[in-house]
């Protein structure tokens, strides 16, 4: 029987058939962050004697609010850090840590045919790797660390396929809004979205942790790329892997993870890429995104439209915008900041300006290139990595009715702050929408001669 | 068991968990207090909990609890004394969260949403999974059976730390296998 590559990986770990379709899912690695591990660590610590399943498979990553901004979140990090120490958990603290999803594939903890969760919704990013990466409560996770496993209803399965490559400026960004606005907000729900096509092996791992990033905000319990060379390449000689023939056995055994010829699907989708063009979101979930050279569509749902202060038909470039964010777990990657200091190469942001890698090594890494001083001399802020302004929890929070274009992936109300406005969008078209002080995408940018000549007669 | 109480309606689709519980109030590390940020990052909401004080049950639209994986969402309506949320659909990481916090999520067809936002009071029986109106009209719903016993008696941690051995015994067979490979 052809089996997809979601089958060969949830029947690699199923323990036990359970009542009601459910499953108890072997959980090979737990990734553990600050806000929603403590819960579950004292739970365990209080009623099951601080008993660990395997402290080597939990990886620990102070990320939300990191360094911590007030008592709280220091007494976050601090359990985070002692319940790490204690159990001898590998632990990524202020000053080698960064978002949780950027953290845990960089440092090699991340690779095909595993399973994986975390208490984040975004635990989906890792799917790029060919790993079941699922997003769960504290409780869940809580479970995962107790015992290895947790219970889980077997999702459906849809297969995406991606037909052609990205140009004409999209992205792989553009590419998650289209496909979310394709399958609708809650259309991905009760699915796997397995990712094929020709259009996904000409992207990068980081295009596809872009991409399987936003699964989650079309529904779906998680995404998931074939790997391939491009996949090996980048796990090839990372820290936490091995080398030499261990390593190359393990590739051996990573190729049958693809679908076989012939697997069946719960539901099909193809997308396209060819025809892809910059995306934007309008309103107060990432379904309601349109290319960028649309309008606000007619028939919108009227909640989005007060929120968002917009009519129908209102093109979307025709917006002034008061804040740009490039960060977050979906584009906070070396190559997402190359895209926009790309774009502010030699021009002048006229908006406050944030941008924040992912991670420290990825901030280390852009500044080894001068990113960093391309971000400053633009006049954005350049800040330690962080998740940022994406949940309003730290830095960055927005005004009520200020409206800021960010690379994040959520723009429900209140994400950034009571009554901001978040539309979402490519680091490339952030970066021009932070130049122009308005929604737009590098296409719109003068020349940056003109920018340069026009700042010379000041 | 039973959930009997006064209905706080929210007449919404996508009520997501930044608007349940915005992120900025999760910054503690007990499961517990959070009631009085309940939806107070939704418009409207610090006034509709206020003229419904005695909720038990809430009835929204679609896609209930979509977003953020926090189980803040299912503590904060525990703490405020909700039992119940009754929607059409669930987001997958709510739906679980709360069957583990005694929150029961109940499905019920979309067309008897509209009726049951203008309830004042609902009857729910967990056990025999029927919904009940203020006129006595009966909705049948359906629970995950294992979930169910979350549901009603909690123990989802127990109930995996009753695993380990198994769970240690598959792991070992895993690895025989890998080796024998």
């Amino acid at each position: 029987m052809p089996r997809s590559l979601f089958e060969k990986v949830w029947n690699a770990h199923v323990v036990e058939e359970l009542p009601g379709e459910n499953a108890l899912l072997f959980i090979d690695r737990v990734v553990a962050h600050e806000i929603t591990t403590p819960q579950g660590a004292l739970e365990i610590e209080r009623d099951f004697d601080d008993a660990l399943f395997d402290p080597d498979r939990i990886v620990a990553i102070n990320d939300h609010v990191s360094p911590a901004k007030d008592t709280e979140t220091a007494i976050q990090a601090k359990v985070l850090r002692d319940w790490a120490k204690r159990h001898g958990i590998v632990l990524y603290d202020l000053g080698r840590n960064g978002i949780c999803h950027v953290v845990a594939p960089e440092r090699g903890y991340v690779e095909p045919g595993m399973t994986l969760a975390c208490g984040d919704s975004h635990t989906c990013t890792l799917g790029a790797f060919g790993a079941f990466a699922l997003g769960v409560g504290s409780t869940a996770q809580g479970g995962a660390m107790l015992a290895g496993c947790l219970v889980l209803g077997r999702p459906k399965v849809m297969r995406v396929t991606l037909k052609g490559r990205l140009t004409h400026g999209a992205t792989a960004k553009d590419l998650a809004l289209h496909v979310i606005a394709t399958l609708g907000f809650k259309g991905g729900t009760g699915y796997v979205l397995e990712y094929a096509g020709d259009g996904l092996a000409s992207l990068s791992m980081d295009e596809r942790m872009t991409l399987c990033n936003m699964a989650i905000e079309a529904g779906a319990t998680t995404g998931m790329c074939p790997p391939d060379e491009t996949t090996f390449s980048y796990l090839r000689g990372r820290e936490n892997q091995p080398t030499g023939d261990a390593f190359e056995a393990k590739v051996d055994a990573w190729r049958a993870l693809v679908a076989d010829p012939g697997a069946t699907y719960d539901a099909e989708v193809t997308i396209d890429v060819d025809a892809l063009r910059p995306m934007i979101s309008w309103g107060t979930n990432p379904g309601e995104s349109v290319p960028i050279d649309g309008v606000v569509p007619a028939g919108a749902a009227e909640a989005s439209l007060r929120y968002m202060g917009l009519t129908p038909g209102q093109p979307l470039r025709s917006l002034t915008i008061d804040q740009a964010f490039v960060g977050s777990c979906t584009n906070s990657r070396l190559s997402d900041l190359r895209a926009a200091a790309e774009v502010l190469r030699g021009r002048s942001v006229s908006v406050p300006t944030i941008v924040t890698p992912g991670s420290q090594a990825v901030k280390r890494a852009a500044e080894r290139e001068g990113l960093h001083d391309i971000f400053q001399d633009a006049g954005a802020l350049w800040t330690h990595s962080s998740c940022g302004p994406c949940l309003g929890m730290s830095m960055g929070v927005l005004a009520p009715g200020a409206r800021c274009v960010s690379s994040t992936n959520r723009n429900f109300p209140g994400r950034m702050g009571a009554g901001g406005r978040v539309h979402l969008a490519s680091p490339a078209v952030v970066a021009a929408s932070a130049v122009l002080g308005r929604i737009a995408s590098p296409d719109d940018l003068p020349a940056r001669a003109a920018v340069e000549a026009e700042a010379v007669r000041g | 068991m039973i959930v009997s109480g006064s209905v706080l309606p929210i007449d919404k689709a996508n009520v997501d968990t930044d608007q349940i519980i915005p992120a900025h109030h999760l910054t503690g590390i007990e499961k517990t207090g959070l009631g009085k940020h309940l939806f107070t990052g939704m418009t409207g909401g610090v006034d509709l909990l206020a003229a419904h004080p005695d909720a038990a049950i809430v009835v929204a639209r679609e896609n209930f609890g979509c977003g953020s994986s926090r189980e803040h969402a299912a503590w904060s309506l525990v703490d405020r004394g909700i039992r119940a949320v009754v929607a059409p659909s669930f987001a997958r990481i709510f739906f679980e969260n709360a069957y583990n916090n005694g929150v029961a999520p109940v499905v019920v067809p979309e067309a008897a949403i509209d009726g049951l936002l203008a309830e004042p009071h609902l009857r729910i029986d967990l056990v025999r999974e029927v919904l009940t109106t203020s006129g006595g009209e009966e909705i049948a719903f359906t629970l995950d059976p294992l979930r169910k016993e979350f549901l009603l008696s909690g123990g989802y941690m127990a109930f995996l730390a009753g695993k380990r051995d198994k769970v240690r015994a598959w792991l070992d067979s895993r690895a025989a296998q890998a080796g024998a490979a």
